[in-house]
C-alpha cells in the first residue's frame, strides 16, 4: 500500500506534522499528555515522513536500481544502530524533567525540535533495513518501557513536571499505557505475513 | 567493523543526551535538579521590591540584611487551598520548633506570595489564620508582578495557572541567608532538615563575624602597639 504512494504525499504529510507540532506549539504544551503524546510523536512521525518521501525521490530518481544496503546505511546493517538511536530518544522523552527542560531551557528545546525529527528519519530508515525480530527487540523494549514509565506517572502522588498539573500526569500516564498497547498492535498488523510465515513454519 | 563504530557512535549519542538530560545520571525531575544545583552552587538572588502586611514597600535585599537573620522562604498565595495550607501546616510547625529552641534571633520564616491579587491585608488576614508570632514569620508580597516572576525564576518556582482562579506551584523550603543568597531548598516533607542548615549557616556566620571583629582588634591591638612604639 504504502510502495505507491508518490514522494510528494510523504513531503505533504511531513510538512503537516511539522507545521502542526511547530504551529500549535502553545496549546500543545499546555497539556503534558498532550505535549509528551502529540507533539513530540508529531515531531518524530515529521522525520518519518521526510524519510519516506526522500526515499521514493531517490528511488525515482536512481530507476529503482539501488539496493537499500549498499546506499548511505551500509553502516546501519539491519538498522541496529539507528533503531538503538532512536530507542535511546524515545527513553530520553519519558524523562519527567526532559519536558520541563523543554520549555524553559533553549538547548533541551533544540535536542526536541532538530534531535526528534533526525530520530524519526533514522528510525524510519532503520526499520527499513530490519528483519522482523529486531524490530520485535526494539518494539517490545519500547513498549514495556513506555508501559512501566505511564504507571509511575499514574502512581506517583507528586507532581513529577513543575510545569504541569497532576491531574494531566496522570493522563500522560494513560495515554503511555495506551501507547504500548496500541503500538504493537499496529506493527502485528503491518507486518502479518512475515510473523505468519514464522509462525505456520 | 563499520557497523561496530556506528552502533557505539549511537550507544554514545543515545546515552550522552541521556546523561545530559538526567544531570549525570542524578535526577529526573526539575524539582530535584533545582534542589541539586543550589545545594552544588548556592545562588546570589536578585533585588525585588516586597509589601509588607501594612502596604509598606521595601526591597528584599535591604529587609534580609536590616534583619540579618537566616530565613526560611517558602512562596505561597492566600487563596490557595490546597498545598500551601500543608506548606502554612509545615511552617507553623517550623514556627514552634524555632522558638522552643530559642532560634528566634538566629532564624526567621518568611512566606512570600506570588499572586499579584495579594495585597496587604490579604498577608494579615492569612498571617492570623495561621497564628503567625511576627517576631518570627513575616509575610510579603511582590509590588510589580513583573519583579517577582524574575525573581520566582531565579528561585526555580513555576506557578501554573490551575482550575478556578487556582494556581499549581511547586513547594519547598528555600534557606536565604543574610547577604541575599539562595544556600539550599528543602522538601517541606523535611522542616527538620531547613532549620538545622539554616542554624549551621546562621553559626558559621557568626563565627565568621566574630572572627572579622578578632581580626579588627588585632589590628588595633598592632596599631596601639606600633603607636606606643612610636612614642
Amino acid at each position: 500500500m504504502i510502495r505507491c504512494r508518490p514522494p510528494s504525499v510523504f513531503a505533504a504529510l511531513a510538512l503537516l506534522c511539522l507545521g502542526v507540532a511547530l504551529g500549535a506549539y502553545r496549546p500543545l504544551t499546555s497539556l503534558m499528555s498532550l505535549h509528551m503524546l502529540v507533539q513530540i510523536p508529531l515531531l518524530a512521525l515529521a522525520g518519518v515522513f521526510t524519510e519516506l518521501a526522500a526515499r521514493r525521490r531517490r528511488k525515482t530518481s536512481a530507476d529503482g536500481a539501488s539496493d537499500a544496503k549498499r546506499g548511505p546505511w551500509s553502516c546501519n546493517e539491519y538498522g541496529v544502530p539507528g533503531l538503538l538511536l532512536a530507542s535511546l530518544i524515545g527513553t530520553a522523552w519519558m524523562i519527567p524533567k526532559a519536558l520541563d527542560d523543554a520549555l524553559t531551557d533553549w538547548r533541551v528545546a533544540a535536542f526536541k525540535y532538530v534531535g526528534l525529527p533526525a530520530a524519526g528519519w533514522v528510525l524510519s530508515a532503520s526499520l527499513r533495513l530490519a528483519p522482523a525480530v529486531i524490530k520485535l527487540f526494539f518494539l517490545g523494549n519500547f513498549c514495556w518501557m513506555a508501559a512501566i514509565v505511564g504507571m509511575l506517572y499514574l502512581d506517583q502522588p507528586v507532581r513529577l513536571c513543575n510545569a504541569y498539573l497532576l491531574d494531566d500526569q496522570d493522563w500522560a500516564g494513560r495515554g503511555l499505557i495506551a501507547l504500548a498497547i496500541i503500538l504493537p498492535l499496529g506493527w502485528l498488523l503491518t507486518e502479518i505475513r512475515p510473523i505468519w510465515r514464522f509462525i505456520s513454519r | 567493523m563499520r557497523w561496530a563504530l556506528t552502533l557505539l557512535l549511537a550507544l554514545l549519542a543515545g546515552i550522552g543526551a541521556l546523561y545530559g538530560l538526567t544531570d549525570g545520571f542524578t535526577v529526573l525531575t526539575a524539582e530535584s535538579a533545582r534542589r541539586q544545583e543550589v545545594a552544588l552552587a548556592p545562588r546570589d538572588l536578585q533585588d525585588a521590591r516586597i509589601i509588607d502586611g501594612q502596604g509598606r514597600v521595601s526591597s528584599l535585599h535591604s529587609e534580609l540584611q536590616a534583619d540579618g537573620r537566616v530565613a526560611i522562604v517558602n512562596f505561597f498565595y492566600t487563596r490557595c487551598i490546597s498545598l500551601c495550607l500543608a506548606q502554612g501546616y509545615v511552617t507553623q510547625r517550623l514556627q514552634a520548633a524555632i522558638k522552643a529552641a530559642g532560634l528566634d534571633s538566629h532564624v526567621r520564616l518568611l512566606s512570600i506570595s506570588f499572586d499579584p491579587r495579594d495585597r496587604g491585608p490579604d498577608l494579615n488576614r492569612y498571617a492570623s489564620g495561621m497564628h503567625a508570632d511576627p517576631a518570627v514569620w513575616q509575610f510579603r508580597a511582590f509590588e510589580q508582578p513583573r519583579q517577582g516572576a524574575a525573581l520566582l525564576k531565579q528561585f526555580g518556582i513555576i506557578v501554573v495557572p490551575a482550575v478556578l482562579g487556582d494556581f499549581e506551584h511547586n513547594a519547598a523550603l528555600h534557606v536565604v541567608t543574610s547577604d541575599g543568597r539562595l544556600a539550599r531548598i528543602v522538601d517541606i516533607d523535611e522542616p527538620g532538615l531547613a532549620l538545622q542548615v539554616a542554624k549551621a549557616l546562621s553559626a558559621s556566620r557568626t563565627a565568621s563575624r566574630l572572627r572579622d571583629m578578632r581580626e579588627l582588634r588585632g589590628l588595633a591591638a598592632v596599631g596601639g602597639s606600633r603607636k606606643e612604639e612610636a612614642q
